[in-house]
């Protein structure tokens, strides 16, 4: 790894490359074709408009006359315009997160964490978030359909269920099967021991694509039983990631987000401290080894890139250094492994230096170490991890084994194997599948839809009429989430109820319902059989638990116990040929890698507009995925990113679009799943209806048995490009700050350069230019350094006598500091930068009336030498303001974002696309830069592009305090609020977008079509109701940014003021992206009150602001990243 | 030399046009924009149920509280339900023909479909809570609505006026207490609004945001 000084950031190979396509890109405002008006109605944008969203005003003259329609009754506890807030919780792959809905009149408008529960804290994931679109979703199947039949009710169905019970009750269920995903509802769990009585030849089986199995299947070769492995990250110091993505796909990822981003903020979570020391801490160190990025890998301090099949012999390797370093395989768990003999292990190769270092760095953490194997890698990795886990004492301290619920279930792949052999051979008379999408997420190979055909009656009961309900003879609407009971168990096996927010929109039953259904001969009540499952999990029984169970959402202290396991024998791993052969293979040999999608999860969400346009963490991509190749693969296949090439595979082919991704194994090929539907809908693709798909099928590459990775690829340039929208390259800060970097800005000797004003001398002008070629902007927008330096320079100020005494002395004696600084390392490397001024009179670093300006324009930049502290590294000329700046007497909001804590998960994004109203535009839109989301995740790259390091950073609106944009509105509807806000009044923008343009930060977003359209007419009423009523639906020609969720925090003051006009706690407003974090990297609060959080955050050594030399002064703080190198790892 | 060609004389005899049809434009923009109609000042729609809030409010002296319960917690001032009316009229006018479609309501639970009276465009937020806790009265806002036999729009509701209290709210401020007082008037109590207004640290906002979110 390179040192900070000398690193150089890039978004993306073009940057890197200087690209000419780049180079135009950087130069031009708004991206070639943002201006033009055509290509509106291409590809599925009306579509679009359709799924995604909004409420405009009828802005005419007169008002229309409105009726008010107060309820006959009034419940006690409902107060019209009053959100109410429900418990509830969302089961993704047989995994519970716990979450909060609002509801607002009796409609279910935002999805949040649940904060009582530990799997939570008030976090919940993208998919999370986003599963309220889809009760909204106009493509939802309103009634059911009988293949063939012109129409049919629900009575017919009614009739056909009679019968169907009827003739499998005459046999003891024989012939009946059933086919789920993988659950762990407790409800379920007792209509299946029902089923079990009743109709005991009845057949449950469980199907994710996208599953855990093999890591059961490990466990029970490791521990001869079905056990989970419960993280336990806030005490692991050092992380081996081999293949696991453990922040983002796990399915605990918010609670690991949550424990992990403790470890990285060295001031603690609420900003308190100086360094991880003051409170007995140490920082975490993150390996991974992984195939392609992961949301993990991204966060790695070290990253090995090497295939999948490559990475159980890695995990070998770590074995056999850990033996090799002392380490004792633990008694009868069997011979250890040797390091396994190839060219990826030669003495000395990167792969060697990178499990040695790593092995002695997991031996000197024993106990407080932790390795974990992703789900695709086969059953005997994840039993060698349990074993390393065990040598090195981590089991009970960072590994929790806890009991699978329901792990007895037959694993995944053969479940759906043998449920197929069964219907072929005739053996199921009448298949009842629950939801999912078999036809087209089961493996082809295997053929899910023609074995269909062989069954007689097949009921499809699911939210959209999807591949798999055009296949089957019934298909019955089913009831979303949001609208029934249900329950499941969360990752730590706590029990949590899902109640329903709203009653099914378009009739449909839950699961449950048809279940019991059948089992029981009769429609039970969903709250009925939901309360069985909890008494039969947990015991309560009274009315009153009940209600608490309701009320919090889960049972507390249900979590499941931790399992003392004892090691059995685990096989050693063997390796040879190309796993263990360094080096490109041959096209033909290339390895396959099919993984779950950060957005479309295993296909299931790709009629949600808000995930599919959700730029991917990584490759930011939106609306398709793509074949992921490594610089050095992509150049020896000849291909690059956007080209067309088909994949093939044993005979399989899928056409597809190349990324070529820095990072990515040489050798691997990765294609996400949930792309490619043709029967989702208006969003997603239907081909029904001339919806072109939105990316490609990766699942068409699936043969037999294991969805994850092979080999014997074949890639063939096939001649043609695909457009592929992706954000990386859009609202590009440096149109200016390319010229900087190059020179061409603020040189005396140049003719146009800057004149002379006194205040600009020739020297610091120079100086100023040095900086700025040395380091270029991009460096300073997103800055990150070492935990060692920065603990050097914190340990240099500890020398001086503390920060307060430094404070003091620069303070009284001025620049007189100055003068030592060539000895003087300490006291020079917090004189002048924000650290003492913030110390000292915290109020003043904003501007706190006119007294304060001198301080405060020194503050922000007025000194000549070049702060030292490795973070704050701007220097120049000091910066005066031009207007008399503002003076706040009440609150001055602010921000702060941790780019140590933040992963890059989306979550915020989603949680403001939510919050506020934000339309989605589809994949011709975004091409354009016409993407609306208020908040983006800036990604960058340093280093080889083979093997980069990754960067990550989010940007709002920074409500600049000098904001430009504000300067250039001609009809003033931008703003600056008495509490330091930008304010944006939309019904008061003409749209010449000349805000946008003097936006530094390119965090504006325009509305270039209408895309809440028509929404007053009687056929968008389903749409019209989840919008959020506190934000105003913006229309055509309206410019909208980041308001800091100002409906928040009007919100929480009037309820202040209603409540005796007390004064506001720090954290009582919440702003949407704050809320949902599931590392907890966003603070909002007053930057008026020294004791806040943010203020705080503000006065962190790692604090800087954006583009600090324009004078903006932002109002976000963002706080370098702090990475944490091996030393044994990092190139002298 | 430059000459302006022939064809820009019919410009020259055009613009006398234009001038008269710019003079047009600003009457009928200042005669509808400006009208009552606009701000909707007197909208007094019919409704479904002749209710008097002269009867109730002002004869009868029920306090405002009693029928819009939200207004002190919430943004709005919610329309009361049926089972409100059916409180005191399960045993008075049992058999009101007026009342015929209060008891249908309430019967059968559907909503009766009162019109609105004050609307605000959307992209406006108004809290009533927060007016209330501050101490502007319902009469502030709505007039005399205790001598409304129909009840209309009594002020313009646009944001030149909503400002004007913001600026100088003085003259609207008034104990919390009296609150529902229909005849309390605030300027008749001389220094008391800015007494108040200095007690309880009233500075009402005048940021876009206030209102428009």
């Amino acid at each position: 790894m390179k040192t900070h000084d000398d690193k150089n950031f890039w978004r993306s190979l073009e940057e890197l490359e200087h690209d000419e396509h780049f180079q135009e890109a950087l130069r031009r405002e708004f991206p070639e074709g943002a201006d033009s008006s055509d290509g509106f109605d291409r590809r599925r944008f009306l579509q679009v408009m359709g799924a995604s969203v909004a409420l405009a005003g009828a802005q005419s003259c007169r008002w229309e006359k409105t009726n008010i329609l107060p309820l006959s009754a009034r419940p006690d506890d409902r107060v019209p315009g009053i959100p109410a807030h429900y418990a509830t919780c969302f089961e993704l792959g047989g995994v519970a997160q716990p979450l909060v809905v609002t509801s607002y009149d009796g409609r279910p408008i935002k999805v949040e964490g649940n904060d009582l529960h530990g799997q939570s804290n008030g976090a919940a994931s993208t998919f999370a978030q986003a599963s309220l679109l889809e009760v909204y979703d106009p493509d939802r199947s309103p009634a059911p359909v009988k293949k063939g039949a012109e129409s049919v009710d629900m009575a017919d169905l009614e009739a056909a269920l009679v019968d169907i019970r009827a003739k499998h009750a005459s046999k003891r269920g024989a012939g009946l099967a059933f086919l789920s995903h993988t659950t762990s509802s407790p409800a379920m769990a007792e209509l299946r021991r029902a089923l079990a009585q009743q109709l005991p030849d009845a057949t449950f089986t469980q199907y994710d694509a996208l599953h855990r199995d093999h890591e059961l299947d490990g466990a029970r070769a490791a521990y001869g039983a079905p056990l989970r492995s419960v993280y336990d990250l806030s005490k692991a110091t050092r992380i081996a990631c081999f293949d696991a993505d453990i922040l983002g796909e796990h399915p605990a990822m918010v609670a690991h987000a949550r424990a992990f981003a403790l470890r990285r903020r060295p001031e603690g979570p609420g900003y308190d401290g100086v360094d991880f020391a003051d409170r007995g801490e140490t920082m975490n160190r993150l390996y991974c080894v992984e195939p392609r990025y992961t949301v993990t890998g991204s966060n790695a301090d070290h990253r090995l890139p090497v295939r999948a099949e490559q990475v159980g012999a890695v995990l070998a390797a770590l074995e056999a250094e850990l033996v090799k370093g002392g380490l004792a395989v633990p008694a009868g768990s069997g011979a250890a492994n040797e390091m396994p003999q190839g060219s990826l292990f030669a003495e000395g190769s990167p792969v060697r230096r990178f499990v040695a270092a790593l092995a002695k760095d997991l031996a000197a953490h024993r106990g407080a170490s932790l390795v974990a194997v992703g789900g695709t890698q086969s059953p005997s990795v994840h039993a060698l991890a349990h074993r390393i886990n065990a040598m090195l004492g981590n089991v009970g301290t960072t590994v929790n084994l806890v009991a699978e619920p329901d792990g007895e279930r037959t694993n995944s792949e053969r479940a759906i194997e043998e449920l197929v052999d069964r219907m072929q051979g005739a053996q199921v008379g009448t298949l009842v599948i629950l939801g999912g999408n078999p036809v087209y997420d089961a493996p082809r190979g295997r053929d899910f839809a023609k074995a269909l055909e062989r069954v007689e009656t097949t009921i499809h009961l699911s939210v959209h009429r999807n591949e798999t309900s055009k296949a089957c003879t019934w298909h019955v609407p089913a009831a979303h989430y949001l609208e029934s009971w249900g329950d499941a168990l969360a990752w730590d096996g706590s029990y949590c109820v899902a109640q329903p927010l709203i009653r099914p929109i378009f009739g449909g039953r839950s699961a449950l319902e048809l279940v019991g259904r059948l089992v029981h001969g009769e429609w039970r009540d969903g709250q009925q059989l939901v309360r069985e499952g909890c008494q039969a999990r947990t015991g309560f029984k009274s009315d009153k638990a009940w209600s608490k169970v309701i009320h919090d959402g889960y049972v507390a202290d249900s979590a499941a116990p931790h399992v003392n396991a004892s090691l059995r024998a685990v096989a050693p791993l063997s390796f040879s040929g190309p796993p263990v052969t360094a080096g490109i293979p041959t096209n033909g040999q290339l390895e396959l890698v099919l993984h779950g999608d950060a957005c479309m999860y295993d296909g299931r969400f790709a009629n949600n507009g808000w995930l599919q346009e959700l730029p991917d963490f990584m490759t930011k991509l939106t609306w398709d995925n793509a074949a992921m190749i490594s610089p050095a693969t992509a150049q020896a296949l000849g291909v690059t990113t956007r080209d067309l090439v088909r994949l093939t595979i044993a005979g399989r082919k899928v056409d597809c679009a190349v990324y070529v991704m820095p990072g990515q194994a040489a050798g691997t090929v990765s294609l996400a799943l949930g792309y490619g539907r043709t029967a989702a809908g208006r969003v997603g693709g239907d081909a029904d209806h001339g919806v072109v798909s939105a990316g490609f099928d990766a699942y068409a590459l699936t043969s037999d048995g294991t969805i994850g990775h092979a080999s014997g690829l074949q890639v063939d340039k096939l001649g043609t490009q695909y457009q592929l929208a992706m954000t990386a390259e859009h609202h590009m800060i440096d149109a200016s700050g390319a010229k900087e970097r190059d020179g061409e800005w603020l040189d005396p000797d140049k003719e146009g350069g800057y004149p002379e004003r006194g205040l600009l001398t020739a020297a610091a002008i120079m100086a100023f230019n040095d900086e700025s070629r040395s380091r270029g902007r991009v460096a300073e927008l997103v800055r990150e350094t070492t935990h060692e330096k920065y603990q050097g320079y914190l340990a240099a100020v500890e020398a001086k006598g503390g920060r307060a005494a430094i404070a003091a002395a620069s303070h009284e004696g001025g620049h007189a500091a100055e003068a030592s600084s060539a000895n003087g390392h300490a006291a020079d490397q917090v004189h002048g930068g924000h650290g003492q001024d913030k110390t000292v009179h915290a109020d003043a670093a904003d501007g706190h009336g006119a007294e304060a300006h001198g301080a405060d324009a020194h503050g922000e930049g007025g000194h000549h030498d070049l702060d030292p502290n490795p973070i704050k590294r701007f220097s120049g000329p000091p910066l005066l303001a031009l207007w008399q700046r503002h003076s706040y007497d009440g609150h001055r909001w602010g921000m702060s974002i941790d780019l140590s804590a933040c992963t890059g998960c989306n979550a915020c994004v989603v949680a403001c696309q939510s919050e506020n109203n934000i339309p989605v535009v589809g994949t011709d839109q975004v091409a354009r830069g016409r993407e609306m989301q208020w908040i983006r995740i800036d990604r960058y790259f340093s280093g080889d592009p083979d093997d980069p390091q990754v960067a990550r950073q989010p940007i709002n609106c920074l409500q600049c305090e000098d904001a430009p944009c504000e300067e250039v509105c001609p009809v003033a509807a931008t703003t600056h609020s008495d509490e330091g806000l930008n304010d944006m009044a939309y019904n008061r923008c003409i749209g010449t977008r000349y805000c946008s343009n003097n936006c530094p930060v390119k965090v504006r977003r325009f509305n270039y079509f209408n895309f809440h359209k028509d929404l007053k007419s009687s056929d968008n009423d389903l749409k019209r109701m989840m919008y959020n009523p506190e934000v105003t639906v913006r229309s055509r020609g309206v410019m909208e940014k980041c308001t800091f969720c100002v409906q928040r925090v009007q919100n929480a003051k009037i309820k202040a003021k209603t409540e005796g006009r007390r004064p506001l706690r720090d954290g009582e407003i919440v702003t949407a992206c704050q809320q949902t974090c599931p590392a907890d990297a966003i603070r909002f609060g007053d930057l008026a009150d020294q004791h806040s959080v943010v203020s705080k955050a503000h006065a962190s050594e790692r604090s800087y602001k954006l583009l600090e030399f324009l004078n903006i002064r932002p109002r976000t703080a963002h706080l370098a990243r702090i990475t944490n190198p091996n030393p044994a790892l990092v190139e002298a | 030399m430059f000459h302006f060609p022939s064809w820009t004389l019919t410009l020259r005899d055009l613009s006398g046009l234009v001038a008269v049809g710019a003079l047009l434009y600003v009457i009928v923009f200042v005669w509808f924009g400006f009208s009552p109609k606009t701000t909707d000042v007197g909208y007094q729609p019919h409704q479904p149920v002749a209710y008097s809030h002269k009867l109730h409010a002002g004869d009868l002296g029920i306090d405002c509280r009693y029928c819009h319960t939200t207004v002190e917690h919430a943004g709005h001032a919610a329309v009361p339900p049926t089972a409100t009316c059916m409180n005191c009229h399960s045993m008075i006018h049992t058999e009101s023909p007026k009342l015929q479609l209060v008891r249908e309501s309430a019967s059968t639970g559907e909503p009766i479909p009162w019109v609105r009276v004050h609307d605000l465009p959307d992209y406006v937020y108004f809290n009533h809570s927060a007016h209330l806790a501050a101490g502007v009265g319902c009469a502030s806002c709505h007039g005399r609505v205790d001598q409304m036999e129909e009840v209309h729009q009594d002020k313009p509701l646009s944001m030149g006026w909503c400002l004007e209290c913001h600026r100088n709210p003085e003259p609207n401020i008034r104990p919390v207490s009296e609150i529902t007082n229909m005849a309390y008037d605030p300027t008749a109590h001389e220094g008391l609004g800015a007494e108040l207004l200095a007690e309880r640290g009233i500075a009402p906002k005048q940021n876009c945001s206030t209102c428009h979110r």
